[in-house]
């Protein structure tokens, strides 16, 4: 498998801006970023007191909303997201990257939120799926895509799919067939919806770039 | 643009509308088990044998203990036999493992649960299981797999038939094959993982746990706990994939109910990916010696298969998929018999076509074996054997579209330019090899109930406990009812995974249509019949539902399936209800068709295996959604081309541990992996099977497909490889 790195040219700014502006679109006025100052502090090493729990403070913007969380420091950023913030769409398929489904975008790029530390996405913009659909409920493009083409069977693996989409697309790595199976394949789908998950990408691609 | 995607069979059936719940789903608002938040959840964390036989000595726990954030770690010690003893499932009980969860110092198998921690966080809970010092005594080296001297065999006599004289018509044949196949354990590794979330409120215990059977977990739950039925509901709204992995009650239920009945809060496990090979079933690694002999124009006059499949010491679980192989074609002397070998393993079970994946395997291969030795195209083969009555009895097909589907996938895939002679069809450095299979699956149902309400707003609602896994039932659902009632299918709701709705069985066997749809057609027939408007055009119901006055009308169905006899009254409602159909039917057997044609490449120098086209076509009698249909059926040849090329669980003969419990070394297929595949629909019509004409096509679409990719990499090398996965070291070994 290709990590998806080095070969291509690096994501086009056109792409880039497309994706934040419909994921955060009705979001905008909170979504600013939280300076490293900030960052140091809250980042700072956690303080542990003898029979207490590890703790520390971490703010997470996610989706344009800025969460303010007291985790414990190895918590992943997919289990913050899930248990903590309560976006459950994002999934755990095996916590160990290997299988895609916990797939996040942060700062506009494709990453796995289980190998991803809660603290380590401080000050970073992270989007799930949660926050793809426009405010009215229009779905993104990559979205309403995977439904037309029924690229999806059980849903489990679906958002990081669709995420990651998304991440290929902006990459510019969803310009043949081939080229979306080989960048895609870090996503698995045990149901095996690949054919018409590579017909989703490309049609989305089409109307993303169009 | 949708419609022009999912060609429909003419003639054959419904609408392909989008599946009814995508929106759920693309947006990640479809709450699957473990996304259930339940406010003062505590977390568990199992920890597991790591041995594969033996006894547990010794727990040093202190250091965990005292782990800030940890409420307390249960072992045998605690629960003894908290856990009651109840039956196997495939004997009159509900657990897919006799083996009762921490009741006693004993260790069965690896990977075997052996302490619950629970903890205010889940990392705490994980830190905590990894203090804990586990000293075994008595350990002793297991019998790991099929294979090992120390496993047991036991002829199941019960499973042996004969028709005619096998050994006389064999011996005398001109045209003998004798070959042995083997098939690999393999893992369902649906992507969501084995969680389990109970919140008692009161006496009362709500369960969130992926289920394809959540009568079987409620149920059978209450024996294990010794509790009123009525007291637990089981929720299962979404699962991430079931593949039979979550057909039957597992360990960890009753331990998460026990842990948080003692806690007084709820109890959330998500066991992580390797714990759920053991936890769960698998598909156990079979072994098959098949004898064809056939006359010199083709025609069968001896089959025989033997089979032996794995299983546990603590259970007997034997799919003996030969009573379907054998019945397949026209054969005047037939024998069959199967064998378990029972080893220090986990009790299998149900995994995707759990007899039909192995046992057509070796047939299908058997077959193409047979048609090399004859100089025969085997799709003619297939044709001279086929037979419209199974040879044991005489029984006829409901109906047998076999020939007919290998007659539209080949004239697809452009069979006729094959030329036989191995290793013929060379381009450049890649070998070209083209292969065929038969695909079949028996048509089975059971009882099932639902519930529709059409109210005078237009809307329809329909509730049944059936479970929706990604084949469509929200949609096969929701669209019946919508045609039966004369509403747009945007105006029906649908309730499902869930223990409070009518009861439905187990969503396995690829029952679901040919069960759910009788029963919902029969509430709206009720409804129907209500309104007195039976026999009148469905949009209809509409307006007589306003000119009765009444706000709503709501009907409950229950429909039991040809061949479910009547002492299984009540089964429904107990959560024990068990398909019928395929081969166990007095008067006829009844199957869903298909073919499978592939083209493998293999490399020359490296032996790399690439399947770059698959084409299959099969007949399922009406199609109620083709979209739903088809994308079931092309899963499912990705699943059959997987057994082929990459599904296989290795074994540590030493200790019978898993060495690839997890996604990055247990191969499954990737995007990059799967080309061309196509599935085509082939009309058929069957009245007889069931009141929907509806056959299953759950797995279907992976019977047959890994002969048809060893009968390629035949064709493209003249090697033929008789055991699962086929993989290019295998090619090697024989040197190419």
């Amino acid at each position: 498998m290709n990590d998806g790195t080095g070969s291509r040219e690096p994501t086009s700014p056109g792409r880039r801006r497309f994706l934040i502006s419909t994921a955060l679109s009705g979001a905008a006025p909170m979504m600013g970023r939280i300076g490293p100052a900030e960052a140091a502090e809250t980042g700072a090493p956690p303080a542990v007191t003898p029979g207490a729990m590890p703790t520390m403070a971490i703010s997470l913007t996610v989706n344009g909303r800025t969460h303010r969380l007291d985790l414990d420091p190895r918590k992943t950023l997919l289990d913050g997201l899930r248990e903590e913030i309560g976006l459950t769409g994002v999934k755990k398929g095996c916590d160990h990257g290997q299988c895609g489904a916990c797939t996040v975008l942060i700062d506009g790029r494709r990453e796995l939120s289980c190998l991803t530390l809660a603290a380590a996405a401080e000050g970073r913009e992270v989007v799930t799926v949660e926050g793809l659909a426009a405010a009215d409920g229009t779905l993104h493009p990559m979205q309403q895509a995977f439904i037309d083409h029924d690229a999806l069977q059980c849903g489990y693996c679906t958002p990081g799919q669709i995420l990651s989409a998304i991440g290929c697309v902006q990459e510019g790595h969803a310009e043949t067939a081939d080229d979306i199976r080989e960048y895609m394949s870090g996503n698995i789908c045990r149901c095996a919806a690949y054919p018409n998950i590579v017909a989703a990408v490309a049609d989305a691609r089409a109307r993303m770039e169009g | 643009m949708a419609d022009a995607l999912f060609p429909q069979a003419s003639g054959a059936g419904g609408r392909p509308f989008p599946r009814h719940e995508a929106r759920e789903k693309v947006t990640g608002r479809a709450s699957f088990a473990a996304d259930m938040r339940l406010a003062g959840t505590a977390y568990a964390f199992l920890l597991t044998s790591r041995i594969g036989r033996g006894a547990i000595a010794a727990f040093d726990r202190a250091e965990a203990a005292a782990l800030p954030g940890v409420i307390d770690i249960l072992t045998f010690e605690e629960l003894a036999d908290e856990v009651r003893p109840v039956p196997f499932v495939f004997e009159g009980g509900y657990v897919a493992d006799t083996l009762r969860p921490m009741a006693t110092a004993d260790v069965a198998h690896w990977g075997q649960p052996i302490a619950l921690v629970l903890a205010e966080r889940e990392e705490i809970a994980r830190e905590a299981a990894g203090l804990i010092t586990v000293a075994y005594r008595d350990v002793k080296p297991p019998a790991a797999d099929i294979d090992a001297d120390a496993a047991e065999t036991l002829p199941l006599e019960s499973l042996e038939e004969s028709v005619g004289d096998f050994a006389a018509a064999f011996a005398d044949a001109p045209v003998r094959i004798e070959a042995r196949y083997t098939t690999p354990p393999q893992h369902h590794n649906a992507m969501e993982l084995l969680a389990t979330q109970c919140r008692w409120d009161g006496d009362r215990l709500t369960v969130y746990e992926p289920s394809q059977y959540v009568n079987n977990v409620k149920h059978g739950l209450a024996q294990q706990l010794g509790i009123d039925p009525a007291r637990i509901r089981v929720v299962s709204p979404y699962v991430g994939g079931g593949f039979g992995g979550k057909g039957f009650l597992t360990q960890r239920t009753a331990l998460i109910a026990i842990a948080a009945r003692r806690l007084g809060r709820p109890v959330k496990l998500v066991a992580t990916r390797e714990q759920g090979f053991t936890l769960s079933t698998y598909r156990a690694e079979t072994r098959h010696d098949v004898r064809l002999a056939a006359s010199r124009n083709g025609r069968l006059l001896a089959h025989a298969q033997e089979g032996w499949e794995l299983t546990s010491r603590a259970d007997v679980l034997a799919f003996g998929g030969s009573e379907m192989t054998t019945r397949l074609y026209a054969c005047p002397n037939i024998h069959r018999r199967v064998n378990v070998v029972r080893a220090d393993r986990s009790t299998p079970g149900f995994m995707r076509a759990p007899a039909e994946m192995p046992y057509p395997f070796a047939l299908e291969s058997a077959l193409d074996e047979l048609a090399h030795a004859l100089n025969m195209d085997p799709v003619e083969l297939r044709r001279v054997n086929d037979t419209e009555v199974e040879p044991f009895g005489g029984r006829p097909y409901t109906s047998r579209s076999l020939m007919p589907c290998f007659d539209a996938a080949s004239d697809a895939f452009g069979w006729r330019d094959r030329t036989p002679e191995p290793g013929s069809m060379r381009d450049g450095d890649w070998l070209v090899g083209w292969g065929c299979a038969a695909a079949f699956y028996p048509t089975y149902a059971a009882d099932a109930a639902a519930r529709v309400r059409l109210s005078a707003d237009g809307r329809v609602h329909v509730a049944s406990a059936t479970h929706e896994l990604g084949q469509g039932n929200y949609t096969m659902m929701a669209q019946v009812a919508a045609e039966r009632l004369g509403v747009p299918i945007e105006a029906v709701t649908v309730s499902l995974g869930d223990t409070d709705l009518p009861p439905a069985p187990v969503t396995g066997g690829s029952v679901g249509a040919a069960s759910l749809a009788p029963a919902v057609m029969a509430a709206c027939d009720a409804i129907l019949r209500r309104l007195g408007s039976d026999g009148a055009p469905a949009s209809d119901a509409l307006a007589a539902l306003a000119a009765s006055g009444q706000g709503a009308v709501e009907e409950y169905a229950e429909t039991r399936p040809h061949g479910v006899t009547p002492e299984t009254i009540g089964a429904l409602s107990r959560g024990a209800a068990f398909p019928a159909g395929g081969v166990h039917l007095p008067d006829r057997v009844q199957f869903a068709f298909g073919a499978h044609f592939v083209e493998v490449r293999v490399h020359s120098r490296t032996r790399e295996i690439r399947v770059p086209r698959a084409v299959g076509a099969f007949a399922a009698g009406r199609i109620i959604n083709p979209r739903m249909v088809h994308s079931q059926l092309v899963g499912g040849m990705i699943w059959g081309l997987a057994s082929a090329l990459h599904d296989a669980t290795e074994i540590d003969g030493r200790n019978g541990s898993y060495m690839n419990a997890n996604l990055a070394d247990y191969l499954v297929p990737v995007n990059a992996d799967i080309g061309e595949v196509e599935a085509i629909l082939v009309p058929e019509e069957d009245r007889r099977v069931n009141a929907a004409g509806v056959k299953g096509v759950g797995e279907l679409g992976t019977v047959g497909a890994a002969a048809a990719v060893a009968n390629a990499v035949h064709h493209a090398t003249g090697t033929r490889l008789r055991s699962l996965p086929l993989r290019l070291e295998h090619l090697l070994a024989d040197g190419g």
